[in-house]
């Protein structure tokens, strides 16, 4: 046996039901962003392409970041974060009344902040402490949301969330390969500048994105120097996968960074600078990190091939497309680039799922 | 009953099949291996993980313990209990280790 902790923690079976529930905000959520784009998919009434920002950035990765903790933290009360965020997500997606949608929202990212909190108390470390000033990102962008505020004034707070978390994660890793004095400066200042552009950001928008810019060129920074990722990049197979997904996701994150002090509450821009944060760094940490999470949490393997290269190019070259048409106003380019995204979003899961299936088949004789 | 069990260097060669999937590093040269009693009881195994926050180290846990108990009969017991004390230090790692991570 393994001996983890005292309560029962939810069954790997248990957790995939909210994952599925993630998935639909996703679903909902990339359709509602096609919508926005031109395109005409199906969808059951306005909602996701109108709350495509909350049904991504709280619904969807409030659940699978929710789990990834839970599963963490193994105790039963934790799946409650992504429970909340997952029925969240549909409620947004149905039309639900807000009050109750945006409610589920916030309690799902208090859960979270409430479980990081818990680890930061067991073993306090720097790492931990980013984890929890991600997931109090959360919590007052969910309460933004909530009080009526515009998805452009909260998204420097969900930003804040994915990104930060995301460089938690990454410094947990770091300490592998002793960032220096310098480093650890230069990823303080650049967190400290983010929080301070995003709790300007709502008040006076120029100084919000021009603040929360230069920070996120400063994470970008520090993540392309200190990360193991760059190391390994001389490895092969899946570290190499892994790696060559977070390179390119920390150039995309200092792109968005430049973008967004030039960016408007809407437009082309505005499209350019969080598209490249959102899909090009935080879903290339998610395609870096599938084949090592999804066992973790899911208790499934999802081993690695090369095929997995090919939603992680497309991804790359039609996010580049569609800033492309962002940046030089032509629609079609970034009506198609958006499609193209949607499509690698599909691919992905696709092979996800294929390689699953893969593994569970008995090898031939 | 302990004339069948396994030596500690033994126990720690089945370790050393665990690796984190990212560092490329495996457990035991990771120095997150705190202790290995093997007794009457069976094999206990004390483990700690680079982080509480990751679901991955979980994942290892169960993975140290399905190793090592490739090296017992199935009525042997085989425990991976997760400590937390001391926490896990950059200095735990083995010489090699470090050298491979670029320190």
């Amino acid at each position: 046996m393994v001996t983890a902790g005292k309560d029962a923690d939810l069954p790997p079976l248990g957790r995939a039901p909210l994952l599925a529930l993630g998935f639909v905000a996703l679903v909902f959520g990339v359709l509602g962003g096609l919508w926005r784009l031109g395109w005409a998919p199906p969808l059951p009434g306005t909602e996701p392409a109108t709350f495509h920002g909350a049904l991504m950035a709280a619904a969807f990765f409030g659940t699978v970041i929710g789990l990834e903790r839970a599963a963490a933290y193994g105790r039963w009360p934790a799946y409650l974060g992504p429970l909340c965020a997952g029925v969240g997500g549909v409620a947004t997606a149905w039309g639900a009344p807000h009050i109750f949608s945006a409610s589920l929202l916030v309690g799902a990212s208090a859960v979270l902040a409430a479980v990081t909190f818990a680890f930061h108390r067991r073993q306090p470390a720097p790492h931990l402490l980013l984890l929890l000033v991600g997931a109090l990102c959360g919590v007052a962008g969910n309460l933004l949301w909530l009080a009526g505020f515009p998805a452009s004034e909260v998204m420097g707070a969900w930003a804040g969330f994915l990104v930060l978390t995301i460089v938690g994660e990454r410094l947990e890793l770091s300490r592998l390969r002793r960032p220096s004095a310098g480093a650890l400066k230069l990823l303080a200042v650049s967190t400290v500048l983010y929080l301070v552009g995003a709790v300007a950001l709502p008040l006076h928008w120029k100084t919000g994105t021009a603040v929360i810019g230069v920070a996120m060129v400063g994470l970008a920074l520090w993540l392309s120097f200190n990360d193991i990722a760059r190391r390994n990049l001389r490895h092969h197979g899946l570290m190499r996968f892994t790696a060559v997904c977070l390179v390119g996701g920390y150039a995309w994150l200092g792109l968005g960074g430049l973008l967004l002090p030039f960016a408007a509450p809407a437009g082309p821009l505005y499209d350019a600078a969080l598209h490249a944060v959102f899909l090009g760094f935080v879903f290339a940490m998610v395609f870096g990190h599938a084949p090592i999470i999804f066992p973790a949490v899911l208790r499934v393997a999802v081993p690695y091939t090369p095929l997995f290269y090919a939603h992680v190019a497309l991804l790359n070259a039609t996010l580049a497309v569609r800033i492309a048409g962002d940046l030089l106003d032509r629609v079609a380019w970034r009506a198609w680039g958006g499609m193209g995204n949607a499509v690698a979003l599909a691919l992905f899961l696709l092979m996800t799922v294929g390689s699953v299936i893969r593994a569970r088949r008995p090898a031939a004789a | 009953m302990s004339s069948s069990l396994p030596g500690v260097e033994q126990v720690l060669a089945a370790l050393r099949r665990v690796a984190d999937p990212e560092a490329g590093v495996d457990v035991v040269a990771l120095g997150l291996i705190y202790g290995v009693d093997i007794g009457d009881h069976g094999i206990r195994i004390a483990m700690t993980t680079t982080s509480p926050a990751c679901p991955t180290g979980s994942l290892m846990l169960e993975e140290a313990r399905a190793a090592v108990a490739t090296l017992v009969p199935a009525t042997v017991p085989v425990e991976v209990v997760r400590v937390w004390e001391p926490p896990w230090e950059p200095d735990r790692m083995s010489a090699d280790a470090k050298k491979k991570l670029g320190w």
